[in-house]
């Protein structure tokens, strides 16, 4: 791999968050004359000395009452010290602390549910480009068709409501226990398996078709190379040619939209966690929307351009190490 | 490449296998005195501090373990007893101003302090002296002054709700300095009897005295909505530099909020609650008995489960996981359960009354065209006119609602024939309406709809999505009268973008006027122009004026007469007009348990019917 590549890329990356968390620190001031007014937005019946003296509780308790330079300073000082503020919710609980709590949970289904996407929709993709024209392309192009009209969290409530609910064959939601309960036993494992493969198997399914679509039109476009034509030429067996030529070349789309996707891994199953109460960082950031919580939702918006960054610096990463010829802005040497 | 995509579907086969061993969900083996609610919210809150009301389920399970002085009974207008087993207005010298019969003597009460001299009135408690804490503590006189000289202080408590409730006990803490001004609760200890308000060396524990202001209304917020905390918790880990409501807990106060200490009926079960449910047992030290000396509630336990999605919760009930949702559903979601086998659904009054809001002031930088008609009480009077709240009910609500007259107030004590005036038949309505109309704006474009300096007549209607329907319905009554109406989303926060500032032509919101609230309520959607209730701007002299005289007055007669004549008013003014008043309906389940009541404004899941239910036997 090309240091000065990788050196470039790590600095890009850095200066792109510190962008983002420029723009996250004006989240709160934006529309506004006072951020107090965000955090504590005016109520029904309040009078205006009442909601002047408020506002003036609010600005010292949020550190609003220096000068905006001056908050900043105090924001990045925060941050380099892994302080992402205090939320708004009863007993003031640290951002960082409720991120901590339900990254994992979220990270089990995503995780899993990835892993999955891939390792079928890649065997599948591969197994329909090779069979290009059977029943199982054409069953792809079908299911293509059926999860792009049927939104992931449509396909949840199905299941919610007939494999949960109806048939009884897995958990209709996530049992309130899971989370205070789990101790690593192995029946403690079970139980978080029980719980998610619902969820999962309402995620994984468009995420199946999905990388199966590309991975068969990579493979498709790959295969009509010369040197594929060439390979099979020299007699070289199916699965020496799928592995060692079509596969590896055919990769470089789908290491793009794995790289993609890491973001999603933890803000994209708002709708899923919330329709199996799965406790989850979407439930989380929805709390936040919901009630106005503006440090939380910063925290979060912050931790997932983080995480979406550092997805899309090991995606370029990855890429220079499948293709040798990559390089900054240069696109292909 | 076949056998390996067997082996893997093989795998991916057997896991599923291994996990799809479905559950039994917990209500239905167990046999216990405990009662399943379901909750419907993002979350669940972490901690329980008992004034800290953001989050959904928060302030129901606040007011469980925690404990007011006296609960407000909307119905009767009647004081009960909790903490305080008596009460009393004191006259000047210091005698209850109570009738024979033992209630409020309001006449003598406005006699005695009526545009008189005297700064404030006096009033005498008297704690039940066999209330405890949790932890086994006696409630005392201590805890109540603790409790309300930390609301009244704003750098201890820095709790906006607190400052509210407390606006009106003249218990005053200077804000620049944060000293106490002037003092307004006495107990024996902090200068009763020096200050005339005698207390008896037995009295000590169980007596104490508050001064308010000589506002009606200024007792209920004060009685009835502070909870009142452990002192012995509390004092020894709030300061300055660790207020109540801080967003930097200490680890003593994070543990107190986690760990409430309560003087209500219900106790916290600590091990048990997370953050997908909250389990409560009842506390069988509790002191307030029902008849017979039987306990208040006769179930054992509360579990309070989460559900994020209404349709799951909803589901869950029906199959049985829980025993009742605290939630109000959809009218139409009643026809799932007519089916259903021991599921009960309820449909209770509304005390909402919903109306259309016309901004009819708006401020000059957010003027229109079309706000500027508004303007013309004719135009909204044949507004009011058009609108057919029966036909709104049966089309959007499916039938479950009634309708509201033109004062808002939907019944009671409150409720004021004269402010009915729009209630002829809707055809005659319509004519009148229509006249009105070809009155002010006869010319119309091919459409049918009214003109106006060569435009059509158009307004906005800023509303919830979820308010979508009634808008469509107003798009049909309107368009009778060549008035078109268009939905305009609200955003997240409509009161600071929306409304405040006056940036609507026409809004929907929900209006209750109660006797416990129209000291507030009236000026709150009537008068004030400050951030209020009074989106469209409304200024009326007479109402103002009619309004300040009613606060003032402290004879609950005479100020309900004053109510009744400001209905009058309001509803000539055309400018909040009722739609309808919503039914709640809600479902429970009656296979463990019975009794289940329904009460005003409310769910299945209410105080009134914890109180009643009662264990299905061998269940």
């Amino acid at each position: 791999m090309n240091k000065g590549y990788v050196v470039k890329r790590i600095l890009y990356t850095i200066f792109i968050f510190l962008i983002v968390t420029t723009l996250n620190f004006f989240i709160p001031r934006i529309g506004v004359e006072d951020p107090a007014e965000r955090y504590y937005p005016p109520q029904g019946n309040m009078s205006d000395l009442e909601y002047n003296i408020i506002k003036q509780m609010t600005r010292k308790q949020y550190g609003f009452d220096v000068s905006t330079w001056e908050q900043y300073m105090r924001y990045l000082n925060n941050l380099v010290h892994g302080d992402l503020g205090t939320s708004l919710q009863a007993g003031s609980p640290k951002v960082v602390d409720l991120i901590a709590d339900r990254l994992p949970w979220t990270l089990v289904l995503s995780v899993t549910n990835m892993f999955i996407s891939v390792l079928f929709g890649m065997l599948y993709g591969t197994y329909a480009a090779w069979h290009r024209g059977k029943w199982a392309d054409r069953l792809l192009m079908n299911a293509s068709t059926i999860t792009t009209a049927l939104p992931a969290f449509f396909l949840a409530l199905l299941f919610s409501l007939y494999m949960g609910f109806e048939w009884e064959w897995f958990p209709a939601y996530t049992d309130p226990s899971l989370v205070s309960s789990f101790d690593w036993s192995a029946q403690a494992i079970r139980k978080v398996a029980q719980n998610a493969a619902l969820p999962i198997i309402a995620m994984s399914i468009g995420g199946i078709v999905s990388y199966a679509q590309s991975t068969r039109n990579s493979v498709i476009a790959v295969s009509n190379e010369d040197y594929v034509v060439t390979a099979r030429a020299k007699g070289l067996t199916t699965r020496t040619v799928m592995y060692k030529h079509v596969l590896r070349n055919a990769l470089l789309p789908i290491v793009t939209s794995l790289g993609m996707s890491v973001s999603g891994l933890i803000g994209g199953s708002v709708v899923i966690e919330q329709i199996f109460n799965w406790n989850g960082m979407g439930t989380l950031f929805l709390t936040a929307n919901n009630t106005n919580d503006y440090p939380l939702m910063m925290g979060i918006m912050l931790f997932l351009s983080g995480v979406a960054l550092l997805g899309n610096l090991i995606t370029d990463l990855c890429y220079s190490l499948l293709d040798p010829r990559v390089t900054v802005g240069g696109g292909r040497r | 490449m076949r056998p390996r995509l067997k082996l893997a579907a093989l795998l991916m086969a057997l896991a599923l296998l291994c996990t799809a061993c479905a559950t039994d969900y917990e209500r239905r083996g167990d046999t216990s005195s405990t009662l399943y609610i379901g909750e419907v919210a993002s979350a669940f809150p972490t901690s329980y501090m008992p004034w800290f009301s953001r989050d959904g389920v928060a302030p129901t399970i606040s007011s469980m373990v925690y404990s007011t002085l006296l609960s407000y009974d909307q119905n009767t207008d009647e004081y009960e007893a909790k903490l305080v087993k008596e009460w009393a207005y004191l006259d000047r010298e210091g005698k209850p101003l109570l009738t024979e019969d033992g209630k409020i003597d309001y006449d003598r009460l406005e006699a005695e302090y009526s545009g008189k001299d005297t700064a404030c009135i006096p009033i005498r408690f008297v704690l039940d002296e066999n209330a405890t804490w949790s932890d086994g503590e006696k409630v005392t006189v201590e805890d109540i002054y603790f409790t309300f000289d930390l609301a009244a202080n704003q750098k201890l408590s820095n709790h906006a709700g607190a400052l509210a409730w407390v606006n009106d006990l003249l218990h005053k803490y200077d804000t620049q300095t944060g000293k106490l001004r002037r003092q307004g609760i006495y107990t024996y200890d902090t200068g009763a009897n020096e200050k005339g308000y005698p207390i008896s060396e037995e009295e000590k524990d169980t007596v104490f005295y508050f001064e308010v202001n000589k506002v009606l209304g200024a007792i209920t917020p004060l009685v009835s909505t502070v909870l009142v905390l452990p002192e012995h918790i509390y004092a020894d880990i709030i300061s300055l530099d660790n207020p109540i409501n801080n967003t930097s807990p200490s680890e003593e106060l994070s543990y107190a909020y986690q760990h409430p200490v309560g003087c209500g009926p219900w106790i916290l079960d600590r091990e048990k609650t997370n953050g997908q449910e909250i389990v409560l047992h009842r506390r069988a030290d509790y002191y307030l008995q029902g008849e017979n000396g039987d306990p208040l509630y006769k179930v054992d336990t509360l579990k309070f489960i989460l559900y994020q999605e209404i349709n799951v919760a909803i589901y869950a009930l029906k199959k049985g996981h829980i025993d009742v949702l605290d939630a109000s559903i959809a009218a139409n979601y009643a026809k799932l359960f007519a089916q259903e086998k021991d599921v009960w659904v309820a449909s209770a009054s509304g005390l909402y009354t919903n109306c259309l809001v016309l901004n009819l002031n708006a401020p000059s930088d957010q003027s229109t065209p079309a706000r500027e008609q508004l303007k013309n009480p004719t135009l909204r009077k044949a507004i009011a006119l058009a609108i057919d709240q029966e036909a709104i009910i049966d089309f959007v609500l499916d039938g479950h609602g009634r309708t509201a007259p033109a004062g808002l107030v939907l019944e009671g004590d409150l409720y004021a024939p004269n402010a009915d005036i729009n209630n002829a038949p809707v055809e005659e309505r319509l004519k009148e309406a229509n006249a009105l109309m070809d009155s002010l704006y006869p010319e119309k474009d091919e459409a049918g709809y009214r003109m106006a300096d060569g435009k059509r007549l158009s307004y906005q209607i800023l509303a919830a999505p979820g308010e979508q329907d009634v808008v469509s319905f107003l798009q049909v009554l309107f368009q009778k009268i060549g008035i078109e109406v268009r939905y305009a989303a609200k955003g997240n926060s409509p009161e600071t973008t929306y409304l405040y500032g006056g940036n609507f032509d026409m809004t929907l919101q929900g209006v209750t006027l109660t006797p416990s609230n129209v000291d507030i309520m009236m000026n709150a959607h009537f008068s004030n122009l400050n951030r209020s209730s009074n989106y469209g701007r409304l200024v009326d002299e007479k109402i103002n004026q009619g309004i300040a005289v009613m606060r003032s007055t402290l004879n609950r007669n005479t100020k309900y007469d004053m109510v009744k004549r400001l209905e009058e008013l309001v509803a000539k003014q055309y400018y909040k007009l009722p739609l309808y008043c919503q039914d709640v309906t809600s479902v429970a389940r009656t296979d463990h348990f019975t009794g289940w009541v329904v009460d005003d404004g409310e769910n299945a899941f209410n105080m009134m019917s914890l109180s009643q239910l009662k264990k299905v036997e061998g269940r």
